[in-house]
């Protein structure tokens, strides 16, 4: 052996350092994704695609592989370094490297609102959330610094909304809430989440049905003003108003 | 072992990884720093990268470690043939040597030897045997162990860290070693993804996407990928926090009232509420020991950080200080809180010692968010903004040592793995 210090290694690592290493390596614990692709439930094509997509991420920067566009949400197997290595749980594991299904976002399917046979009514064009004449497209909903409080000058348009609502039954709208960029994320959720409930309070006492609303937060994730000023974080605190299927 | 040198508060340090597309940047360091060489590893395999690289750039960046140039000296045959005196004239008070070795399979096998060039005595001397691509985290290892023998407390540089890359039009989960190499995009999405939240065992990923138009919490196996939508509720769904048993999850759901915090059990799907009253409640966290439940609440009029017992749901008020505390972690002993303290209209990290609500601000960052501990409890990971961009950067506990990752993207919402 060209390493005559073997045995006294040995015998340090005998000796009980914190990090023993085995025969195949504490580091294979962290292995991830390392079961034979073949013994996964899925189908025989599935499994040989896997691997042939494991071989190309190991192959490619994953940087690269991660930034094919793509329209929709994809997940992915962390590949471990080694494709012989064994489990060492026994746990089953899907095809490493795959992708998952693609998720697509679920926007409702519902006719847009405007569609819903108002036509021949005096007041369909000026009721059709649609048409750019109509009241119904505006929105937008602004709230001040820390508040959730709806001001005075939206009580028409949330009138307007309400009126819609209540002759179209099978319309739905989305409230999205939203907070300026200041603070915890998660916080802004919550304050985004408290704005939506607002504009769905007021519209519920304009009598529009529970099943027709949903307030929902969007936090600070979708400015409409990129800027870090007090200019842009007035326009982002707001709540908007989505009919289903827009 | 004890070295006492006093060395410069700022290290400069130019990183072999320079090719990479995120580098690291030390912005403040220890004062005292122990001066460490890493001669080159004798690499007799094939195809295997010299650990020596990754080592010294662990250890450097780290603030407690000045790095003594090798200039290019190869680690000895054997260790009887290495002089320390030599390296202690240079300057070293450490000396790190290695060998790569071929082994069975195509494996290699990685011995490295740690001295102390001062009382020429071996430190440590370990094998790890791993594929070629496993090298990476050998090494990371190696400046663990190395980091554990000279400063007598863990180091934490074989970490994932977990995270979201914001790109033009697209949000991306990405987990990266400690090093912020070898990131693996593990979930896409032209949505917002935020709050990713390690499960007890690392394995799985809990997050928030904005995929369906609102917020929905998911649960993604790490090794092949799947996931599952675990809460979408009525209204939004957010906040994930393990429990520490792995089995449940705190989150922050809207479906009966304002934003209340519930318990999600994975098995059954069942969510049963625990925070109660008209008050925004979010950001659960818990203890190690699972006596306990952190959170942020505006129930006191403002966003501070309060605590409720488990399972009673008692609740004390944590944080005082400041109109806006959030954001709550815990160290892996349960000891310490990081969180986001709001100053003058600034937002930093800062840290209390439980036992006696001691708060001390960490950082001179004005938008900082998400602080997270490593497994070792010595550094807090966060993300902040530096000239409108999000980066990612670490503070020691202690508030000396400090680095910046950067990336040329938009990083934001890190988590450590536990």
């Amino acid at each position: 052996m060209k390493y005559p210090v073997f045995a006294t290694l040995l015998a340090v690592l005998l000796a009980g350092c914190a990090d023993t290493p085995t025969q195949d390596a504490s580091i294979e614990d962290r292995a991830l994704a390392s079961k034979d692709a073949k013994k996964s439930a899925d189908a025989k094509a599935a499994a040989a695609t896997a691997t042939e997509k494991a071989a190309a991420t190991q192959a490619a920067d994953s940087a690269k592989v991660a930034a094919k566009p793509a329209e929709k949400v994809q997940t992915q197997g962390m590949v471990a370094p080694d494709t012989q290595v064994k489990s060492l749980d026994g746990s089953q594991a899907g095809a490493k490297g795959a992708d998952g299904k693609p998720i697509g976002a679920s926007g409702g399917q519902a006719g847009a609102p405007g569609q819903a046979g108002v036509a021949g009514q005096a007041d369909a064009v000026l009721l059709d959330p649609k048409n750019p004449a109509s009241p119904l497209v505006k929105r937008r909903i602004l709230f001040d610094y820390d508040s959730a409080a709806i001001r005075d000058e939206y009580r028409s348009l949330l009138e307007s909304h309400a009126k819609y609502l209540l002759k179209e039954k099978a319309a739905k709208v989305i409230l999205q809430g939203h907070a300026d960029e200041r603070g915890s994320r998660e916080y802004n959720l919550a304050l985004g989440q408290r704005r939506s409930e607002s504009v769905y309070k007021a519209l519920s006492l304009l009598g529009v049905p529970d099943a027709q609303l949903e307030a929902v937060s969007f936090g600070e994730e979708k400015p409409v003003a990129e800027g870090h000023d007090e200019e842009a974080w007035m326009q982002n605190r707001r709540t908007e108003i989505l009919y289903e299927g827009e | 072992m004890i070295f006492r040198l006093i060395i410069a508060l700022y290290l400069a340090l130019s990183s072999p990884l320079s090719m990479a597309a995120m580098t690291i940047e030390i912005v403040g360091g220890a004062a005292n720093m122990i001066p460490v060489t890493v001669l080159a590893f004798e690499v007799g395999a094939p195809e295997a990268a010299d650990p020596a690289a990754v080592i010294s750039s662990d250890l450097g960046r780290s603030g407690y470690f000045k790095m003594v140039e090798s200039q290019g000296a190869v680690s000895p045959a054997s260790p009887q043939s290495l002089s320390l005196g030599t390296w202690k004239g240079r300057g070293a008070d450490a000396v790190v040597m290695g060998h790569v070795l071929p082994a069975a399979n195509g494996k290699v096998e990685v011995r490295f030897w740690l001295f102390d060039a001062v009382r020429q005595s071996q430190l440590a001397a370990l094998s790890y045997t791993t594929t070629p691509a496993g090298l990476r985290a050998v090494s990371h290892r190696i400046a663990d162990a190395i980091h554990e023998q000279l400063l007598g407390e863990p180091g934490s540089y074989s970490g994932r860290i977990a995270y979201i890359l914001k790109r033009p039009g697209r949000y991306e989960l990405q987990v990266a070693d400690a090093d912020s190499q070898n990131a693996i995009t593990v979930t896409g999405s032209p949505e917002p993804l935020i709050s990713p939240a390690w499960s007890p065992d690392g394995q799985k990923l809990a997050y928030v996407s904005f995929e369906d138009k609102k917020p929905v919490v998911y649960v993604q196996n790490l090794a092949d990928g799947s996931r599952r939508a675990v809460a979408r509720f009525r209204g939004s769904n957010s906040a994930p926090a393990w429990f520490p048993d792995g089995k449940k999850l705190a989150v922050t759901l809207s479906k009966d009232e304002t934003s209340q915090i519930y318990f999600l059990n994975l098995e059954t799907g069942e969510a049963t509420r625990f925070t109660r009253g008209g008050a925004l409640d979010t950001e659960p966290v818990f203890s190690p020991d699972g006596r306990w439940m952190y959170f942020t609440s505006d129930r006191g009029g403002t966003p501070q950080i309060y605590k409720a017992s488990l399972p009673g749901g008692e609740v004390k008020r944590v944080t005082f200080e400041g109109g806006y505390n959030v954001s709550p972690s815990l160290s892996p002993d349960g000891k310490t809180m990081a969180f986001v303290h709001r100053r003058d209209g600034r937002f930093h990290v800062a840290v209390m010692d439980l036992g006696n609500g001691q708060m001390q601000v960490l950082t001179d960052t004005v938008f900082d968010e998400s602080p997270s501990f490593a497994s070792n409890g010595r550094l807090i990971l966060y993300a902040t903004l530096v000239n409108g961009r999000g980066v990612l950067a670490t503070v020691s506990v202690d508030g000396k040592v400090r680095q910046r990752l950067s990336q040329s993207g938009d990083l934001r919402e890190p988590a450590w793995e536990p």
